[in-house]
Parts: C-alpha cells; sequence; structure tokens
C-alpha cells in the first residue's frame, strides 16, 4: 500500500481552497453556489475587477464591494481540443472566447457540447457544477468534506 | 558600468530521456566548459540556476545549491533558481547580465534545464494546469496550451488574411533549420503536405505546429569584458541590450491576442539599449512555440509591418538568403523546448552565430536577438547581442 493512500495532497489539487479558513474571496464561491457570477469592484475609484481581490488593482483601496456579472454572453472564438486534454478532462474539449459585457471577455470552457455544435455568434450561459470537495482535518482524525463547486458556460 | 560578453555555452541532448533532471544539469555545465576550455568550474563565482517545473517533476526545491554542488562550482558571489515558466533561460540571462555590469560578479553561470517526462504521461498534462493562473484558468482546462495558441492563430487570420499554409511554412522551415542539430529533439525534415495533413491538435493547430515536450537542459556562461578577453581566445560576443514586459497574466486581462504588446515593449527596450533597430539584426531565434508565434513574433519585434508576418515566411524572408533568419537552429519546433532551458539555448546559437561557427551559419551576422516568452503569452523578454560594442 502506498504511503500517500487517503492523504490529501494541495499540489494535485486542480480546484481553488474556496472556504473563509482559506481564502478571503469566499464571497465569490458562496454567490456562485447560488447561481451568481459576482468579482469585486472599488467603491473609491470605481475600478471592477476580475478575478476578485482584496486589494483594488488601480488604487490598491481594501473597500471593495462584491458586484454581479451578466450570465449570458457571445461566442467570438470557438477551440476545439481534439488530443492531449488534462486528466480530468474529456476530449473534444471546447474552449469559447466569450463576451460578457463590453469590460470583461473570458476564455473559458463551453460543457455539453459536441464538435461543431459551437459557433460564433452563439449565445452562452453560465452553468455552475460540483468539483471534488475538500477533504479537512478535523477533531480526534476525522476528515470533513467540504463542498466546492466551479463554473462553466454551456450553449444558451 | 562594466560591459557584459558570453564567453561560453552548451546544452544536453534534448528530447525524451534516460535521464534525471540533476544528470542533464550535469550534462549542459560540462558541455559549456568543453565548448570553452580556457574557462572551468573555479571561474565560476556567480550562478543562477532555472527550471520551472522542479518540485512538480523532480521533487526538488532550492536547487541552485544542488547543481553547484554537482558541477564542482563553488560560487561566493551569488547562487539562485530564476522562474518565469518558458521565460526562465532569457531572464537568467538578464539577472547575470545586470549583476556583472553592475560589478556584483565577473563570471556567471546560467544554467537552465527541465525534467518533463514522467513514469505517466498524464502527469505532465496535469501539471500544465499550474502554468497558467491555477485558480482561474487551469480550471477552464486549459493545461497544455493549444487552445490559447488556436484562438490567437483564428484571430490573426480573421485580421490579416493569414492562412493556414503560412503556418505549416514556419514548422517546415524550422525543422528544416534543425536538420544538422545533433542535440534538438527532432532531426528530420518535413514537407508542406506533411504539416498540413498532420492530425489535428487544436485546429487551425496541428502536429506539427506545436512545439513537443521535451527533456533537457542548457548553459551559458557570461562574463565581465576584462574577465572575457582572458577567459576565451574566439571573438566576444557582448550583450548590447534587454528588455522584459508583462502586462497581464489571466486570459481575462489580455488585451489584444493577436498583437503582443508586452512584446513590443520589450522590444522597444532592448533596440534602444542596444542602439540598433530591427532592420539591423542579422539573426534571430524567436519563441516559435507555435507556428502562429514565430508570425506574430516577426511582426511585433519590427522585422516587417503588422499583419505581414504571413507573406514574410512565405517570401523566404525568415529563411537563410532572406532579410532576418530566424530559429536558426531549428527553434522549438524542432529541438524541443525544456522551459528552463530554451532562452539559454537561443542564447547559445546567437553565441555561434555571432562568432561564425554556428551548425548552419548565417555569413557575416554581427547583430543577433533572441526573444523568449511564457505563460498565457504573458511575460516577453527580447536580448541583443552584438559581434561589436556600440
Ligand atoms: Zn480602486
Amino acid at each position: 500500500m502506498s504511503i500517500v493512500e487517503g492523504k490529501y495532497s494541495a499540489t494535485m489539487d486542480m480546484w481553488p481552497l474556496q472556504s473563509k479558513e482559506m481564502t478571503r474571496i469566499h464571497p465569490f464561491y458562496d454567490n456562485l453556489k447560488e447561481g451568481r457570477f459576482t468579482t469585486t469592484s472599488c467603491r473609491d475609484c470605481g475600478t471592477r475587477a476580475f478575478p476578485p481581490r482584496v486589494v483594488c488593482p488601480e488604487c490598491l483601496s481594501e473597500n471593495l464591494e462584491y458586484v454581479d456579472l451578466p450570465l449570458k454572453g457571445k461566442v467570438l472564438i470557438v477551440t476545439e481540443e481534439e488530443v492531449g486534454v488534462p486528466v480530468g478532462f474529456e476530449t473534444p474539449l471546447i474552449h469559447a472566447m466569450i463576451e460578457l459585457d463590453d469590460q470583461l471577455t473570458v476564455f473559458a470552457r463551453v460543457m455539453n457540447c459536441k464538435m461543431g455544435d459551437l459557433k460564433e455568434g452563439d449565445e452562452v450561459k453560465l452553468v455552475v457544477y460540483p468539483v471534488d470537495p475538500l477533504p479537512v482535518d478535523g477533531k480526534k482524525g476525522a476528515i470533513n468534506l467540504q463542498e466546492r463547486v466551479f463554473y462553466a458556460f454551456e450553449k444558451a | 558600468m562594466r560591459n557584459v560578453c558570453v564567453i561560453a555555452g552548451g546544452q544536453s541532448v534534448w528530447g525524451a530521456r534516460q535521464a534525471s533532471e540533476r544528470d542533464m544539469f550535469q550534462e549542459a555545465g560540462k558541455a559549456a566548459f568543453e565548448e570553452n576550455p580556457a574557462v572551468t568550474n573555479k571561474d565560476i563565482d556567480g550562478l543562477i540556476v532555472g527550471s520551472a517545473y522542479t518540485e512538480r517533476c523532480s521533487f526538488q526545491t532550492h536547487l541552485a545549491p544542488v547543481v553547484a554542488e554537482s558541477l564542482g562550482i563553488r560560487p561566493v558571489n551569488i547562487c539562485c533558481r530564476v522562474e518565469l515558466l518558458c521565460a526562465t533561460g532569457s531572464s537568467g540571462i538578464i539577472l547575470a547580465d545586470a549583476m556583472i555590469r553592475s560589478g556584483k560578479a565577473d563570471v556567471v553561470m546560467v544554467i537552465g534545464g527541465e525534467k518533463l517526462f514522467t513514469p505517466q504521461r498524464w502527469e505532465v498534462n496535469y501539471s500544465e494546469l499550474a502554468s497558467v493562473d491555477h485558480d482561474w484558468d487551469g480550471t477552464q482546462g486549459l493545461g497544455l496550451p493549444p487552445p490559447v495558441f488556436s484562438a490567437v492563430a483564428q484571430q490573426h487570420m480573421k485580421l490579416y488574411g493569414t492562412t493556414e499554409e503560412q503556418l505549416a511554412m514556419v514548422s517546415v522551415k524550422n525543422r528544416r533549420n534543425g536538420l544538422n542539430n545533433k542535440k534538438g529533439q527532432y532531426q528530420e525534415a518535413i514537407t508542406l503536405e506533411q504539416a498540413m495533413n498532420a492530425r489535428a491538435i487544436v485546429r487551425p493547430m496541428k502536429l506539427f505546429d506545436c512545439c513537443p515536450v521535451t527533456d533537457g537542459a542548457a548553459a551559458i556562461i557570461l562574463a565581465a569584458e576584462e574577465k572575457a578577453k582572458y577567459l576565451t581566445d574566439k571573438p566576444l560576443v557582448y550583450i548590447r541590450g534587454t528588455g522584459q514586459a508583462t502586462l497581464h497574466n489571466m486570459s481575462a486581462n489580455m488585451r489584444n491576442w493577436s498583437t503582443w504588446e508586452s512584446l513590443r515593449i520589450a522590444a522597444k527596450q532592448a533596440y534602444a539599449k542596444a542602439g540598433v533597430t530591427a532592420k539591423d539584426v542579422n539573426v534571430a531565434q524567436t519563441h516559435d512555440c507555435f507556428t502562429i508565434s514565430e508570425i506574430i513574433e516577426t511582426e511585433d519585434l519590427g522585422f516587417c509591418e503588422k499583419g505581414e508576418g504571413g507573406p514574410f515566411v512565405q517570401a523566404g524572408q525568415s529563411d537563410f538568403g532572406g532579410q532576418v533568419p530566424i530559429n536558426t537552429d531549428g527553434g522549438l519546433l524542432s529541438c524541443g523546448h525544456p522551459f528552463g532551458a530554451t532562452g539559454i539555448r537561443q542564447g547559445i546559437e546567437i553565441m555561434h552565430q555571432l562568432r561564425g561557427d554556428a551548425v548552419r551559419q548565417v555569413e557575416g551576422a554581427r547583430i543577433g536577438l533572441t526573444h523568449n516568452l511564457s505563460g498565457f503569452i504573458a511575460a516577453h523578454t527580447v536580448l541583443i547581442y552584438g559581434r561589436d560594442l556600440a
């Protein structure tokens, strides 16, 4: 038996730590669990940054608030990866450059989509899905599992 | 400020190696010392070691002292590691240049390498998820970069009419250039038909449009001019100017995918410091991780107008006999791409070109350029070497 059997290793975790014990941007993940796609906006200079921050990248203020981003966007470019995708993903792995609004364009995975299905100009919508839960040490050797989610897009 | 010269360089054989990271660092260091027997491990007073995946693939941090010890180097001025993923090697050279220029060290070895082949292939692709923004782009499955460069290519094609055939011409040229490079991963030429009909990775990126996974290491030695005069009988090659710029990291913050603004800034800095323009460059090694990359680089380095990169390669302007031969040793497409070593391999090839002893020589080359990029096209590094001082 391997000495690492049953052990959680951060180097092999492809999902971000999402709980309030592990990250100060946990509201992003809390909101995502409710189907909201959010980021931080600066109350001092008005800069809306993505991804969310704890410090405004423009004026370095910590006076930030969470604001909603659009849940739908328009496809600008489609890519279809046919071989060699990372473990945890299946071929074809489809990505699209998606215009969410006039300030934000994301390059994201498009789920539930076959080769040739997605075209420039298509509308896509946010999809939130569960990912590997996080095993955390509890008292007296207990392992507590924290639920985690992430986002991608799918055809609207 | 002192002048800085390149006095030696060498590399291990690159490819899918039956060797450890530690083995290959020793091979590359030895190759550099053998290339110029006047300089030995006892002459090195500064060591900069580059490796991006050392913790992930070789389970070793604190790498620089390991490499120093394994090569019998006892650096008394500086011994450290540098990491900027694919641009690690050239970033190490920029730092070594600055140290020597300022008097912090006299003779610095910059050595970089990568062991990427692990017992199971999936792990390399998995580790790549940490090369982009792990929490925001890696989570979208953006590990190996082909989707990114596919999007870049599609945008460039749409804006400027670049064709798939022009992309293929880059790999045909670079495979031909790598034919007699005994240290490269591939020494077989390919035809335009082979390149065009190869299996798709992410269209329009097909097999030969993408550089491979590679194990390997490379080492280069820099010295202050007055030291260099004692440590080599070969023509001196000067570092004339360097530049580096980073404007974003995550995909959502890259404003324009088909004009690389940070490359233009880095090039402008390097040209200004070197006192030359793009027209003065006789030979260049650019970061051809994908065929589209080399096309955009010819434009943003100023070798041709924006949007003319496709016609530039098609007309043979980046080949021997053209305006500026690019990737004369085969580039990443032929030599492969062990991240920490690539920028160093580029510097070694320019050293040979400017001395006049390259495997495939550009006749009379006196100004050479290297360009190295990293991650989500995030950081760009440009160095200009000269056979003469300004
Ligand atoms: Zn602000």
